[in-house]
């Protein structure tokens, strides 16, 4: 013990405060805010003939980081993905208020191309879905159909390196990709996506269908793909928000009177603030399992 | 309020309840190592490292439990913050036990010895300004009272006071070497409470971290009305 310790007090001044940053807070390992907005979804609202499905969702998506959607079944998460290449066109009496801007453009515009977007705005669904044709053939298709002038093997061996398959296919390259395992297809589906040179890859639940050590090593990919494309995720699995994401929206449903469900924005913000100190009671109550 | 995580939230219920024992037993040894040093009363002085073998092992079954949590239920959001409180409440709270523990040793060997009245007076009055913090401390956590948690450094500045004051006290004593030397251990017993209070006012803080989600360092600056937070 020091002899100071018993000393009268010297000074009456107090010591500054000191602030330490909660997780929560911004630190370095937080996403910065002065990425570029490649999506900047304002006001959107979707609907399926009369029935609102979504309404007034507001999220702009920061270039090169995972943007996830989170919430409840029927809350709308696919049905926004969706809008973001344009694949609710595929359904009829589908129609949205609101604009989607991918990089300054509003999508929906007349003059857009929804087969050049889809190009851009890659997709990855649920469950893998490869063509019944080789795993060249599905690498090499969309390119193909594209018009590509590239050296196509270059091209399949690039984007089967990206999607961490190469080593795994590379002396079976004309087997059908029916033979993979679901990991392996899940990570052919991504090859495929990306050989286009999309910005951005659409990921609807990609690892629902996968055992636990596959979605891992889909989760790992993310964030090797990360370094080159912009992901958003719509996912049921929130520990899986939490390890891949950077920002995440957590959106909830209204049912009215007669049954009908429209999701809605609860909160959105960065996945560290969503997961230590979320702004927002609805989503505490939602992530933490204490449903109002 | 459906809940669908209720063997998770009983747990951490339980570890809560856990702790808040623990903490009522840390006022009840306070008060023990005081009587101890100022009655004096050796048996008082027993009594306070009987109880602490039990908060002792409380501390460990507390920190086993926590792992498990925390491993098998990966808490987030408000229950991740309180998973940070219950393990910094748990250390805390032991180491209230062996700040008492500490008194109550400095009771044994100072037993017999000439003392100074004023300085016993000193002892107790700081002793009764530390209980109630300890009740405070832990009634603003279990109400997840913000305003309740913010008195705590208010009604540590006294304590801090009379601590500082201990050592004019002693050197008041004179050169006489018997009541010296009882006089030099009281310092530490002065010592001792005053990072009881310290560590009640750390409690205090990390009941606004579990409130707020930020965590702020209380001092004289960050009392009552003069935090960010308020407004």
């Amino acid at each position: 013990m020091k002899a100071e310790d018993y000393a009268p007090a010297r000074t009456e001044q107090a010591p500054p405060a000191i602030r330490v940053e909660a997780p929560g807070a911004k630190s370095d390992t937080e996403p910065s805010d002065d990425a570029e907005i490649v999506f900047d979804v304002v006001g959107l609202s979707v609907y399926y003939r009369d029935f609102q499905a979504v309404r007034d969702i507001t999220i702009p998506v920061r270039q090169k980081e995972i943007t996830a959607l989170i919430g409840p079944s029927g809350c709308g998460k696919s049905t926004i993905l969706r809008c973001f290449n344009r694949m609710n066109d595929l359904i009829e009496e589908a129609r949205i208020e609101g604009s989607v801007n991918f990089h300054g453009i509003d999508i929906y515009e007349e003059d857009v191309d929804p087969v050049e977007l889809r190009r851009r705005v890659g997709m990855v669904f649920q469950k893998p879905n490869p063509f019944p044709k080789s795993i060249y053939d599905n690498v090499a298709f969309g390119p193909r159909v594209g018009g590509f002038k590239v050296n196509m093997d270059d091209l399949v061996e690039e984007s089967l390196t990206r999607a961490a398959l190469w080593d795994e296919v590379k002396d079976k390259l004309s087997e059908s990709a029916l033979a993979l395992s679901g990991g392996q297809q899940q990570r052919l589906c991504i090859a495929r996506a990306i050989a286009t040179s999309p910005d951005v890859v659409l990921m609807d639940e990609p690892c629902s269908a996968l055992d636990p050590i596959a979605t891992l090593r889909i989760e790992e990919l993310m964030q090797e793909l990360k370094e080159d494309y912009t992901i958003l995720i719509v996912t049921h699995n929130m520990q899986q928000a939490a390890r891949v994401s950077d920002r995440t929206a957590f959106l909830t449903v209204d049912v009215n009177e007669v049954g009908q469900r429209t999701g809605y924005l609860v909160e959105f913000d960065t996945t560290n603030r969503i997961f230590t100190s979320p702004a927002r009671p609805e989503t505490e109550a939602y992530i933490t399992g204490r449903f109002g | 309020m459906t809940e669908i995580r209720s063997r998770f939230h009983k747990e951490l219920s339980d570890l809560e309840q856990t702790l808040l024992t623990v903490a009522d037993q840390a006022e009840q040894m306070v008060a023990l190592a005081v009587d101890a040093v100022c009655v004096p009363d050796m048996d008082k002085a027993a009594r306070v490292m009987a109880l602490d073998q039990w908060v002792d092992r409380t501390y460990l079954d507390v920190h086993n439990r926590w792992m498990a949590v925390m491993a098998l239920q990966q808490p987030i959001a408000g229950d991740l913050r309180m998973m940070s409180v219950l393990l910094h409440l748990n250390t805390t709270l032991e180491r209230m036990g062996d700040q008492c523990v500490n008194i109550a040793k400095l009771a044994q060997v100072t037993f017999g010895l000439p003392r100074s009245e004023r300085i016993v007076a000193q002892i107790r009055e700081m002793g009764d300004l530390v209980r109630p913090m300890i009740r405070t401390g832990v009634e603003a956590l279990v109400r997840r009272d913000l305003e309740q948690a913010r008195l705590l450094p208010a009604m540590d500045e006294p304590v801090d006071r009379l601590n500082r004051n201990m050592y004019k006290e002693v050197v008041d004593c004179g050169p006489d070497p018997a009541i010296l030397e009882w006089a030099t251990r009281m310092m530490m017993v002065s010592r001792a409470l005053e990072r009881i209070g310290d560590q009640v006012v750390d409690i205090a803080e990390q009941t606004a971290f579990l409130l707020t989600g930020e965590m702020v360092e209380f001092n004289e600056e960050a009392v009552p009305g003069q935090t960010e937070h308020d407004g």
